[in-house]
């Protein structure tokens, strides 16, 4: 079963360790102008955003690929880019939605994110579980009973404070 | 190179000239980078005896080589210059986002002498550099500049430090903030920033910092944040961060700094505690640059006076200083206070020492409404500290007085103030008091920056077992923290392993409990640089960098009169609390740490051999021609 990378901006604390481990596993330097993951941040709102790619059912960046540099990873599903066969068009980032391929200058070629094989180290490494890796159903249900949770918070609070009434005999 | 990216900038604001020279590596090897690189910078470059505020004095901005890497908490970076609130070294560090970009950008230091005519900020894309005009920022808070600035470059992963009004002002305890919510925040490095008319600096980078050894760096790093959370006080900084502190202080030790210093223990003080904050305002937790501990948050107030407010901080210095201190129980009051403060760019322990300063002296009756400018300072006064924020930031009437730190605030107030100034060389302590932990209180006397918890910071006198103490520091007693026995030796300990972190760059929350040792951190150095530094190395390197540091002081006229605290400390015993009937005990713990530190006890002057065991020969030499070498 194919899993995905999900990230939950609520639990993202903007450290950016996903970054850096990227880029230190894939080129051997913390650099995170060659990381494949990069944490956008609105610092005066405290909101943090991983930007990466989801390796989409239907991946445009894949179908605009004037060279046929992008395919899809029979293994884990990841869309990856073939750099010997990339030219650094950049048509690819034209049409991605998360604006998730960028460019590594040093080399000309497009950067993007390969699920590591199937073991993508920024999630080994997060340490808020802000980046999970799971299958796609499994990820379906954290995201349903995430909501549930939060939509019976009231209910329980009231059950509280019922409880704690009754214990006082009110 | 591994780790340094071998090049520092030197910037002449003067003469408006710019150059990269190459990093000296014996001196990096020596020293590391940072806090110890930016120390040895100093004292080799700076004359004894120079205006804190004139162009002569030089500000020195350093990382070090794990800084930028997946190491933990390698965002920081530290700030060196001439301390103009204590007339001695002064630095400080701070965390967020700046430290890695600058390694990024391709320097491990930047070092910026003279005096810009009009207001600049500095502008670094990597290789190019410009002194850029600022005229159009300064005035404005930090908050606002950083807003201007990211607008101007229309790039937001440009990283600032910038400095408030408080800086422009040359109120001589401004910081320098470190984007929106981090702050360099003691000794002043803000003012000296401000004399040079430099608001800002600006940087981008688009290089790597290479790594020795990658797949060793993260197994490391993995490892680390094992050790890290098997330990309960991170997992409790992980969720409450540092406000996790004033229960400890207040209920636990009996040590929270109550209406300056009067007592130990605060009797207001549930609402401070952290649980009210995770109740009310915590909205989320945030982490400084690769931090795995994100001690920090993201907080707003809901309703209210001050409904709307939020702010990506609120640290246990942020809550005390402006509650217990004053005498407050309203914990929005402090929070709000806070964003004052870092806008205004402005030290909150500091600010916080020099409000209940004032205060102490209104109850005291040796000034009033007159001196004050129509303010009540009673304790528990909200509004008299949110006014006088504002008056010593922009120094109106008898807010300059205090804008001046609360020693040299005593001296023109006279009447006996000076007995309420809470400070060692001018600068102020933290909300800690020394009367019920002695081993902090020598920590505090012999910090080579003033009055500071960090330089030391012996968070084993109240955390580790007598059987621990003994091994570490020859004595059960080292864990009784009315004990003076051992305590020399635990501070030692401390400053050592500090002012190695400090110099890697690495925060001390991170540091604080099982990652103090030096094996974890070696194995992180060794791995990015591909050098061999061994845990005997870390001792020597952090006891080099004290003696550097001390030696400039010693320059300066420092002698062992000025180790010493408040008199109240040393005679009023603690009134009530856990700490009741305690006073410090400095004197046997300053006569043992000079004699472990091979420093003349009499005087605490350097000797020429400990200086030469330390490979600092000249430093003798200069010393000893100044006639301020132990003979």
């Amino acid at each position: 079963m194919k899993k995905i990378l999900m990230i939950d901006v609520k639990k993202c604390t903007g450290c950016r360790i996903c970054e850096l481990v990227c880029s230190l596993s894939h080129e051997g330097e913390c650099n995170p102008l060659k990381s494949r993951i990069r944490v956008f941040k609105i610092e005066e709102e405290g909101i943090d955003m991983p930007c990466v790619c989801q390796h989409c059912e239907t991946p445009l960046c894949r179908d605009v690929c004037p060279v046929d540099a992008i395919v899809r990873d029979s293994d884990t599903g990841a869309i990856v880019i073939k750099e010997d066969l990339c030219v650094g068009c950049r048509a690819c980032t034209l049409v991605c939605p998360y604006g998730a391929i960028t460019m590594d200058t040093s080399r000309g070629v497009m950067l993007k994110c390969d699920l590591c094989s199937g073991d993508p180290k920024c999630v080994k490494f997060c340490l808020t579980n802000a980046l999970v890796y799971e299958r796609s159903e499994v990820i379906d249900n954290l995201r349903q009973n995430s909501a549930v949770q939060n939509f019976v918070k009231p209910v329980l609070k009231s059950r509280e404070i019922a409880y704690q009434e009754k214990k006082e005999g009110k | 190179m591994n780790g340094w990216m071998g090049t520092i900038l030197r910037v002449d604001l003067t003469e408006k000239k710019i150059t990269k020279v190459p990093l000296d590596k014996n001196l990096a090897l020596k020293f590391i980078g940072g806090r110890g690189l930016n120390g040895i910078t100093l004292y080799k470059e700076l004359k004894p005896g120079i205006d804190p505020l004139s162009p002569e004095n030089m500000i020195i901005f350093g990382v070090g080589p794990c800084n930028g890497t997946l190491s933990l908490a390698s965002g920081r970076f530290n700030v060196t210059s001439k301390s103009p609130l204590t007339g001695g070294f002064g630095d400080a560090n701070a965390g967020g986002f700046w430290g890695s970009e600058l390694k990024y950008a391709g320097y491990d230091q930047i070092i910026i002498q003279g005096k810009a005519e009009k207001p600049v900020y500095l502008w670094i894309d990597g290789d190019k550099v410009e002194i850029r005009d600022a005229s159009h920022l300064w005035g404005k808070d930090t908050f606002e500049t950083n807003k201007l600035i990211l607008k101007e470059f229309g790039d937001p992963k440009i990283k600032i430090i910038s400095i408030g009004p408080a800086g422009e002002n040359l109120v001589k305890f401004a910081n320098v903030m470190s984007g929106l919510y981090r702050a360099a925040g003691r000794t002043g490095m803000g003012c000296v920033m401000g004399s040079k008319k430099l608001k800002a600096i600006v940087v981008r980078g688009d290089r790597g910092v290479k790594i020795a050894y990658p797949e060793k760096l993260q197994e490391v790093v993995l490892k680390s944040y094992d050790i890290l959370y098997s330990d309960w006080f991170a997992r409790k900084f992980s969720e409450e961060g540092s406000l996790c502190l004033t229960d400890i202080y207040n209920n636990t030790l009996g040590a929270l700094t109550t209406r300056n210093s009067q007592t130990g223990v605060f009797e207001n003080i549930d609402g401070l505690l952290s649980k009210n904050f995770d109740d009310n305002y915590r909205v989320a937790n945030k982490g400084c640059f690769s931090c795995p501990l994100h001690c920090g948050c993201f907080w707003m107030i809901k309703e209210g006076p001050f409904a709307g407010l939020r702010w990506g901080k609120a640290e246990f210095a942020t809550i005390v200083n402006f509650s217990t201190r004053v005498g407050i129980s309203d914990m929005e009051v402090s929070l709000k206070a806070g964003v004052l403060c870092d806008k205004y760019g402005i030290d909150i322990i500091t600010m916080g020492g020099v409000l209940g300063f004032a205060f102490e002296c209104y109850e005291k009756g040796i000034i009033s409404e007159k001196d004050t400018n129509g303010l009540k300072l009673e304790w528990g006064n909200k509004d008299a500290v949110l006014k006088l924020i504002d008056k010593i930031v922009f120094r109106e009437g008898f807010g300059s007085v205090l804008a001046e730190g609360s020693r040299k605030a005593a001296k023109t107030i006279g009447k006996g103030s000076e007995d309420y100034a809470i400070h060692t060389k001018g600068l102020e302590h933290i909300e800690c008091d020394p009367r019920g932990l002695q081993a902090w209180g020598l920590g505090y006397a012999v910090s080579t920056r003033g009055a500071d918890h960090l330089r030391a910071l012996p968070a084993f006198e109240y955390t580790i077992s007598p059987q621990k103490a003994k091994e570490l520091f020859g004595t059960e007693k080292a864990a009784d923290r009315f004990s003076t026995e051992g305590k020399g030796r635990m501070v030692k300990w401390f400053e050592e392993l500090r002012a190695f972190a400090d110099s890697m760059e690495i925060c001390k929350y991170v540091t604080r409990t099982g990652l103090i040792y030096p094996e974890p951190l070696i194995e992180m150095l060794n791995a990015v640089t591909g050098l061999d530094f061994t845990a005997d190395d870390v001792y020597k390197i952090g006891e080099r960098i004290i003696n550097i540091e001390k030696a400039f002081n010693t320059r300066e006229g420092f002698t062992r009169k000025d180790d010493t605290l408040p008199k109240r400390f040393l005679e009023e015993p603690l009134p009530d609390g856990p700490s009741k009937g305690h006073v410090c005990n400095l004197e046997p713990m300053l006569n043992d740490y000079y004699k472990l530190r091979g420093w003349n006890v009499e005087n605490s002057l350097p000797t020429r051999a400990k200086l030469e065991e330390l490979d600092l020969r000249e430093v003798a030499d200069e010393l000893e021609k100044l006639g301020k070498l132990a003979s």
